[in-house]
């Protein structure tokens, strides 16, 4: 029993205190789940340079450094992610529709530029941050939370 | 008195207290499933740094609040290092909302 009273005694200090408790548990919850606003962070950059790589680079040089690039990024994410102790309320949901936007808008950059845009730095530059974009508002918004 | 499963009160217009939930009223299963609320899962040592308990301390209270289906216990590797993961079932978040708004209704009425 709060407070040492029961049930039929309980009083409202020692609601307050249970309310008071229950808001700094989930401020600890909330520090312990920031390393996904890195996550983020890092993702919507690596996948700006994957995009830079392919584009502007020679084929098929840009296709390999963008690939080996993106492909250590994302195995350092894995591990970086597997190692944490805890994860927000909603990060599932949250995660899944970053990356099925962030999929979405890397074909929509990816399929018209390979193909009638090759090198085009005003095509490249734009679709590399719009393809970063998803990680990053992602980021920015999970750190507002 | 309370359903302790559902923590609603068994005669409409009595005092809030009739609604909170005798399994979740306990202060360390209150914090622990406070803890799991804001999480969508939370490793075991996580849960006990936070809580502030021994690993004793946590086993038992989560294997009540286990057997209530207010938490669901997984296990798993990292590596090779074992881990166990707690988490909120539907039926917990819903009585932990219910056992909250208990609180906020008694914190508001001042007793």
């Amino acid at each position: 029993m709060i407070g040492g009273t029961g049930m039929s005694e309980y009083a409202s200090k020692d609601a307050a205190a249970a309310l008071d408790r229950m808001q700094r548990l989930s401020s600890t919850v909330r520090d312990g789940a920031r390393w996904y606003v890195w996550y983020q962070l890092v993702y919507g950059c690596a996948s700006a340079v994957l995009v830079l790589s392919i584009g502007l680079l020679e084929r098929p040089y840009g296709v390999a450094i963008g690939s080996g690039l993106w492909c250590a990024a994302i195995a350092g994410l894995s591990v970086y992610a597997a190692r944490q102790r805890v994860a927000r309320r909603g990060f599932g949901r949250r995660h899944g529709f970053m990356i099925a936007l962030w999929g979405l808008l890397y074909g929509a950059v990816l399929a018209p530029g390979t193909m009638w845009f090759p090198g085009n730095l005003a095509w490249w530059v734009p679709g590399a941050l719009v393809v970063a974009l998803p990680g990053l508002i992602g980021a920015y918004l999970e750190a507002r939370r | 008195m309370t359903d302790p499963h559902h923590g609603a009160p068994s005669q409409h217009g009595a005092h809030p207290r009739h609604a909170l939930d005798e399994v979740m009223h306990a202060p360390v299963r209150f914090s622990i499933v406070a803890t799991l609320a804001a999480a969508e899962k939370a490793e075991f040592a996580f849960v006990r740094d936070t809580v502030e308990v021994s690993d004793s301390v946590l086993s038992r209270q989560v294997a009540t609040l286990e057997k209530a289906g207010y938490v669901a216990v997984t296990k798993g590797y990292v590596g090779k290092r074992p881990r166990t993961w707690l988490a909120l079932t539907p039926a917990g978040r819903t009585t932990f909302a219910a056992h909250c708004q208990a609180l906020r209704e008694i914190a508001g009425n001042g007793g």
